[in-house]
């Protein structure tokens, strides 16, 4: 009996690390240029719309492209990323995924993690790109991932409640700022900015500091590019928000709303709360719950250097699987997803305004493209924006902003020191992940 | 525990129980032994879920001890459980003794009773939640028409772990089933010896019911205490963790370490670590009512 | 009667409090997301039965009956495997004495102690080095070696409670290990049995993430992962009533599998009862 469990525990060992390590020596298959017959597997999370259209756009595919065999494997949203990574982590992947933005450092951190696209172009069309939208999907070189569809957050306000109050949609943050007091008079709050997952506070408050200063948050690279006094700023802009009644403290914030996204919380509902800060490509959850029309894009805010600073970044990506069998199949069907004009018809606009020409083309044509989440898209196109760097969008990065933001709300700290805890919190984490 | 305190069966060889529990040994090898080997081996690493683990020794352990967050994950953990358990059992002992009533219908009550664990952490219970316990909710709507202040439930922290509990508490299903089971099997003879002897029902309740009780007392305190110290879903719900990490519970710590940060070597020796925790707990338990407990 | 009248009332009242998000939820089913998130009372403003019709067809090309049917897949193997090796094992560690029983013990409540999340990746790397991924052993075959250490120590605890002499006696008339199980002490802890398979079967039905991480092809997916197919938090928004509806759908077998369960918890047959 003694000696068994050392066994075990040998065994085991060899086994896990030889497990966990076995995505990193496996060979990858050589494209040939040729569609052979197979199955391949493509994976998506998504909605009933999503999945509806997808799985047309696949029998479509099914009847030109008879031969290869595409296998669906869908679900919601939630436990996806748990779902990939355990794939991923023993090489038992989809040969063709939809990926989230930041998976690209999670999961393929030295570029590797996925094929590089770049040697599957005879498949693969990527004339529809320009090279700043396929520069999204680029890690230490390789294309690893292809655009989707790009967005980014913008303005939304409920028109009812801004009408009934004489008030216009501002346009630069003093204007915002200065709504505060006019709002105040009926307890009402021009805008919403939260502390949840997607930690929409902090977003604002980097778009304010970008556009006065012109630096970058986080690069590309993951560095930092704020100064501790530019977190600083960032934090008294938020402060300033709450001091002024623009919006909610995150306390009352709780309590109104307890854990609930805004969309679901009768604050939103009934106009208490007559702005949002959201993503123009989920905003129509906020649409669905006010009357129709009533939720209406609002401009960029701008200071004296322009509108610049607002941001934007792929909303979701396509990546290969670098242990597929049939690399060529499964960039032939990417392409197929992202160009082809009865495809794009088929999918709309159930995964955002598509990046690719061709399919915004076909769009277009079929006069497809309206509403709230093309207004947005057209407004940052115009805008000089920059792209929010993957390394921002990490969970850890979001924890940070977060605490940050509470603590300064609760008045748990001043500005000044939660700015030096971040600074240095924030840098340490991305020295951890880059290497 | 003193050892052989059950003496087999004359004619039974003492390899029968072994061969009894064969099962649990294979099972225990493959499905338990190995993931936690894996799990403790991961412990010492530096591991994202991706690249080939890094060995680093310790270095995850002497981490958690100058973490922070680790720190008042495991706080909050214990305060959780220790408030928690105590009234479970109480609330889920008082059902029990409700629902034992030999009337008709009984099983509509039942059912009725159960309901809210069947429902878990459904969207409609954290939607109910949201309108008892928001600013202008159910609860302090009520408090206002007794004249008390109205409490910021999900705003501050003591409010905030007190509505979690309550969500559990509400949740009294199982231990409730545990005890209901246990109490069927208590003679009638010694209640109606009781009442020959001018005995109160709650007299009886004290003298006769609670030490009949004890060995499914213990199950339940074991279990629930099991439970709470690795709880996440409530929170989770309910409070995502806040406010300012009041209700940030170790089995949170964990999932997000895990796959939120894919910090999979640290998510691992922090688990190992809450092992070591409830292991303690647990032992101490068994320990204390341990006498009792063997001698059957 | 009259002494009665105290208990129901206060079983209606708690009845009423406990069912009642139950109650909102089928409201909910008919309402639209406006009418969801802005009002407690359970009451829909109409009634339109396409919900569910639609609900039950999903967006797949399976229905909820499919779901179903995976479901018990699962449930039924896993259920009965795992009372029977947890009767089995927990009679071993309760009526035996045998080496190493103290060390086997420990080792079954230590099991008990770790989160599930944490042995769920080497879990996934063993099935999928075996290549077992995407069928229901994963999920069926551990319960076979009473890996629920929580049964075996529900059922080792009903089992001590029974008095010695039952056991004695069967001897005596000639049972063996095997026939004094079955037929003296089994009998005796039936409710404790039934609870432990109720638990089973309720606790299946909700689990999520270990089929989530096992099971990729959708017409494989049990109901609990087909409740959450069109749950997009990242999307556009969503029809939450349809949503909700396939909620209603998928808590009915639990509801129904407890309601007739009940009964059972408390009939058991034995005569002398337990003792502490």
């Amino acid at each position: 009996m003694k000696n068994i469990i050392p066994k075990i525990a040998a065994c085991c060992c060899a086994f896990t690390l030889s497990a966990c390590a076995c995505s990193s020596d496996a060979e990858t298959v050589k494209p040939d240029g040729k569609l052979d017959k197979c199955t391949i597997r493509f994976s998506w999370w998504g909605g009933d719309d999503r999945h509806d259209a997808t799985l047309r756009a696949l029998e479509l595919w099914n009847k030109l492209h008879p031969e290869i065999t595409v296998k669906a494997e869908y679900g919601g949203w939630d436990g996806w990323e748990e779902k990939t990574i355990s794939q991923i982590s023993s090489g038992s992947e989809p040969d063709l995924m939809q990926i989230n933005y930041d998976w690209l450092i999670s999961m393929s951190p030295d570029g590797n993690g996925f094929y590089d696209l770049n040697t599957l172009t005879q498949t693969l069309d990527l004339s529809g790109y320009g090279d700043d939208v396929l520069s999204f999907g680029k890690v230490n070189g390789k294309l690893n991932a292809v655009t989707v569809s790009v967005s980014g957050r913008c303005l939304f306000y409920n028109s009812d409640v801004y009408n009934r109050l004489g008030a216009a949609f501002p346009e630069t943050w003093d204007e915002l700022i200065s709504l505060g007091s006019k709002f105040s008079g009926e307890g009402l709050y021009p805008l919403d900015l939260d502390i949840q997952t997607g930690c929409s506070a902090w977003y604002l408050a980097v778009v304010y500091v970008q556009q006065q200063t012109g630096r970058q948050f986080i690069t590309m690279d993951g560095e930092l590019g704020f100064t501790e006094d530019d977190i600083k700023a960032a934090l008294d802009f938020y402060k300033q928000l709450e001091d002024n009644h623009v919006i909610r403290t995150v306390r009352s914030r709780a309590d109104e709303d307890g854990n609930a996204a805004l969309y679901q919380s009768s604050e939103f509902i009934g106009g208490k709360v007559a702005g949002v800060l959201e993503w123009g490509s989920s905003v129509g959850k906020y649409e669905s719950v006010l009357g129709e029309g009533v939720l209406k894009t609002g401009p960029l805010l701008s200071g004296e250097n322009g509108n610049g600073g607002w941001m934007i970044k792929p909303s979701m990506l396509y990546a290969v699987s670098k242990n597929t069998k049939h690399p060529d199949e499964a960039a032939a069907l990417m392409d197929f997803l992202l160009n082809n004009k009865e495809c794009a018809e088929i999918l709309g606009t159930t995964r955002g305004i598509p990046s690719s020409a061709y399919a915004e083309k076909a769009l277009e044509d079929s006069g497809k493209l309206a509403g709230l989440a093309q207004e947005s898209d057209e407004m940052l196109e115009a805008a000089d924006t920059v792209t929010i760097s993957p390394y921002m969008e990490l969970s850890q990065m979001h924890e940070l902003y977060s605490k940050a933001i509470e603590e300064v709300s609760y008045d748990e700290t001043d500005t000044a020191s939660a700015a030096k805890e971040m600074y240095s919190a924030v840098g340490e984490y991305l020295k951890k992940v880059r290497k | 525990m003193k050892k052989h305190s059950y003496r087999n069966p004359v004619g039974v060889s003492r390899f029968t129980g072994l061969l009894l529990i064969t099962p649990f040994i294979i099972g225990f090898a493959a499905f338990i032994l190995y993931p936690f080997i894996c799990s403790f081996i991961l412990g010492m690493t530096e591991y994202n879920g991706i690249s080939a683990p890094k060995f680093i020794g310790s270095e995850n352990y002497t981490q958690l001890l100058h973490d922070e967050k680790f720190g008042n994950a495991l706080a909050v953990t214990l305060k959780y459980a220790a408030l928690l358990v105590p009234l479970k059992l109480l609330v889920s002992l008082c059902a029990a003794l409700l629902l034992n009533a030999e009337i008709r219908g009984i099983g509509f009550y039942r059912t009725a009773l159960y309901v809210p664990s069947i429902l878990g952490a459904n969207l409609s219970v954290v939607i109910m939640w949201q309108y008892l316990f928001t600013s202008d909710g159910l609860v302090n709507q009520l408090l206002k028409m007794l004249g008390a202040a109205p409490v910021s439930w999900y705003g501050e922290p003591a409010p905030a772990m007190f509505m979690i509990v309550l969500l559990r508490l509400w949740e009294f299903g199982s231990t409730m089933i545990i005890f209901l089971t246990a109490l069927r099997d208590i003679p009638r003879e010694l209640y109606d010896a009781a009442r020959v002897d001018g005995c109160g029902s709650f007299r009886a309740f004290i003298h006769i019911t609670l030490p009949q009780l004890k060995s499914v007392i213990f199950i339940n305190l074991v279990l629930q205490t099991i439970a709470a110290m690795q709880e996440f879903n409530a929170p989770y719900m309910l409070t995502d963790g806040g406010p300012l990490g009041s209700t940030y519970t170790l089995g949170m710590l964990i999932y997000s370490e895990m796959f939120g940060h894919f910090n999979m070597g640290y998510a691992n020796a922090v688990s190992w670590t809450m092992f070591a925790v409830i292991g303690l707990v647990v032992l101490i338990m068994f320990r204390v009512t341990g006498r009792r407990r063997d001698s059957a | 009667m009259k002494k009665k009248l105290p208990v129901y009332l206060l079983l209606t009242v708690l009845a009423v409090i406990m069912l009642y998000p139950l109650l909102w939820l089928i409201g909910a089913s008919f309402k639209t997301n406006r009418e969801i998130f802005s009002s407690v009372w359970f009451m829909p403003p109409r009634i339109e039965l396409s919900v569910y019709k639609n609900a039950w067809e999903t967006v797949t090309p399976y229905t909820m009956g499919h779901y179903f049917l995976n479901t018990f897949g699962i449930i039924l193997p896993k259920t009965i495997f795992a009372v029977t090796s947890s009767v089995l094992v927990a009679y071993g560690f309760a009526r035996f004495d045998f080496p190493l029983k103290r060390l086997f013990f420990a080792f079954l409540m230590g099991g008990m102690l770790m989160p599930s999340i944490v042995t769920l990746l080497p879990m996934y790397l063993l099935w999928s080095e075996v290549g077992l991924l995407d069928t229901y052993i994963p999920l069926t075959v551990p319960s076979l070696f009473a890996c629920e250490g929580m049964f075996v120590f529900i059922l080792i605890q009903f089992f001590k409670g029974i008095p010695k002499e039952f056991d004695e006696a069967a001897r005596i008339d000639g049972c063996g290990t095997f026939r004094t199980l079955i037929y003296v002490l089994v009998p005796c802890i039936k409710p404790a049995i039934i609870s432990v398979a109720v638990f089973s079967f309720l606790w299946t039905m909700n689990d999520f993430l270990t089929p989530l991480i096992m099971i990729r092809s959708v017409d494989r997916y049990p109901v609990s992962l087909a409740l959450r197919l069109s749950v997009d938090s990242t999307g556009q928004g969503y029809e939450q009533r349809k949503i909700i509806a396939m909620s209603v759908i998928g808590l009915i077998p639990s509801v129904a599998v407890f309601f007739a369960a009940q009964k059972k918890f408390v009939s058991g047959i034995t005569a002398g009862g337990l003792s502490g």
